[in-house]
């Protein structure tokens, strides 16, 4: 397995998985089955997740790939940077989702239609297309028989000359977020601010669910999961420019892929909490009562997962080449 | 401005050597990563109690609250005694760097203002929820803006320090 594997592997979550949301979604807004919408949110959030490592991914493709013939870097480049633009979209479509999965939780609010679900199909409708073009420029690069034949950059139609003014141009990019230490120590600065948010609150949380504070009822702790959400954006946010401004120096990272599996084994946790049951049997726990066994287990994992995480992340800088493959 | 030479003797200590060279998993990142993880218990802890205070997920019973104080203490604790290890591993780096006495001070604050907390809206359990957020307002609010100053003047220590080791 190197890293063209894992890219051409991980590349289909959020190309067809977004666009088999976006179908689920639309067919739950016809037939107004509120569970179908709240199934393809939850795929539109997991999309978003996958999107991540498959963009990480990228430079360790670029890097097995570039130096073989035929393989032109103007293509890579036009790539990455309808990547980057798709990447964002993806990931407010994701936070979008979450919202609307937040406000169609708990029995008290009837789940009509919200502004958030409005801007769920606004914003995957545009991912969808932005990734179809991600797909479509990352085939050009290694399937000469799809794209043009031509090495240099070529955009075929009225529509692709449009998005292409959108996307950014990855070297430049990079040499923005790398162009002063502040900028950097900024960006790091406000990564560490997340992680406390984020810990802070899901770690109350689940201490209370392991049997810490009784006193504390569940129910109203979990209404601090969206400033949990905000601090695991703050730290998306950073953590993606961060890599965006020195993608080799992750990539051969040992620590950096290793805390990447975390934060995706902490999402299956966090749906494991939701879907099986788990969350419902703590809402309603007041002062002095136990957490049953399942959200027990799946609280411990999460302060475990989450511990994973910072000490990989700290560990970035000590194990920086520590993967030597292709280079 | 001669540096004070007491730097250099720290730094070649073996201990503080061995801190800063060695290949060793336990060495320095291990020491760093637990004043990560004290950082995030004490501040973490220290932002849920302020953020109920500020009105944030009012369905929070205020007085149960006051076990976090607890973790607060763990966090703080982890955090000083993995402070001295690394000041021990770069003594010159930390100790000749302003950032490093103005995050000491306003950690300082930070502090009072956690016991001051403690002390003024959790120790008087007949107080009413009303009269805790009163008493608890304005510390909150400080405590907030004081711990982001904390973290952001740590995390500045890895870009102003003038010097690396004893030169």
């Amino acid at each position: 397995m190197n890293f063209a594997n894992l890219h051409l592997l991980l590349n289909h979550f959020p190309i067809i998985g977004t666009l088999v949301g976006l179908g689920l979604f639309l067919i739950s807004l016809v037939g107004k089955n509120e569970d179908l919408r709240r199934a393809s949110l939850i795929i539109f959030a997991a999309m978003a997740l996958l999107a991540i490592p498959t963009f990480f991914s990228g430079p360790g493709a670029e890097g097995a790939i570039k130096k073989l013939p035929g393989v032109s870097e103007a293509l890579i480049e036009r790539h990455h940077g309808a990547a980057m633009l798709a990447l964002l979209f993806m990931e407010i479509t994701g936070a979008l989702s979450l919202v609307g999965l937040w406000k169609s939780q708990g029995t008290s609010r009837p789940a009509g239609w919200n502004w958030s679900l409005s801007a769920v199909l606004l914003f995957s409708i545009v991912t969808v297309g932005l990734m179809a073009r991600v797909g479509t420029t990352g085939g050009d690069i290694r399937h000469p028989e799809i794209g043009t034949g031509h090495e240099e950059v070529i955009e075929g139609s009225t529509v692709s000359k449009l998005v292409r003014r959108f996307e950014p141009s990855p070297g430049k990019f990079a040499e923005l977020m790398t162009a002063t230490k502040w900028w950097w120590a900024f960006m790091m600065d406000l990564h560490f601010v997340g992680l406390a948010l984020l810990i802070g609150t899901v770690g109350i949380l689940d201490l209370r669910m392991l049997g810490f504070a009784k006193q504390i009822p569940i129910g109203p702790l979990h209404r601090l999961v969206p400033w949990a959400m905000a601090g695991f954006g703050i730290n998306l946010v950073t953590g993606v420019l961060a890599f965006t401004g020195m993608g080799d120096y992750y990539t051969y990272d040992w620590a950096f892929w290793l805390k990447m599996l975390a934060i995706l084994l902490l999402g299956l946790n966090v749906a494991a909490f939701y879907l099986t049951g788990a969350f419902e049997s703590v809402e309603g726990l007041g002062p002095g009562d136990d957490a049953p066994p399942l959200a027990k287990f799946i609280a411990a994992s999460s302060l475990v997962l989450w511990f994973m995480v910072i000490t990989l992340g700290r560990y970035i800088q000590s194990f920086s080449d520590t993967i030597s493959v292709h280079k | 401005m001669a540096l004070p030479l007491f730097l250099q003797t720290i730094e070649e200590t073996g201990f503080s050597t061995w801190l800063r060279e060695s290949e060793s998993p336990f060495a320095f990142y291990f020491i760093l990563l637990f004043h990560t993880v004290g950082l995030a218990l004490l501040v973490g802890a220290n932002t849920v109690v302020d953020l109920r205070l500020l009105g944030v997920a009012r369905g929070i019973p205020l007085a149960p609250l006051k076990r976090l104080f607890g973790i607060m203490w763990i966090g703080f604790g982890m955090n000083t005694v993995t402070g001295v290890l690394l000041v021990i591993a770069y003594p010159t780096k930390s100790l000749t760097n302003i950032d490093f006495y103005i995050k000491l001070t306003i950690i300082g604050f930070a502090v009072w203002v956690m016991q001051r907390l403690k002390s003024q809206v959790f120790e008087d359990s007949s107080l009413s929820e009303e009269a805790m957020t009163a008493r608890g307002l304005a510390l909150a609010k400080w405590s907030l803006f004081l711990w982001f100053g904390a973290i952001t003047a740590g995390r500045l220590m890895a870009y102003t320090y003038k010097y690396l080791i004893f030169p």
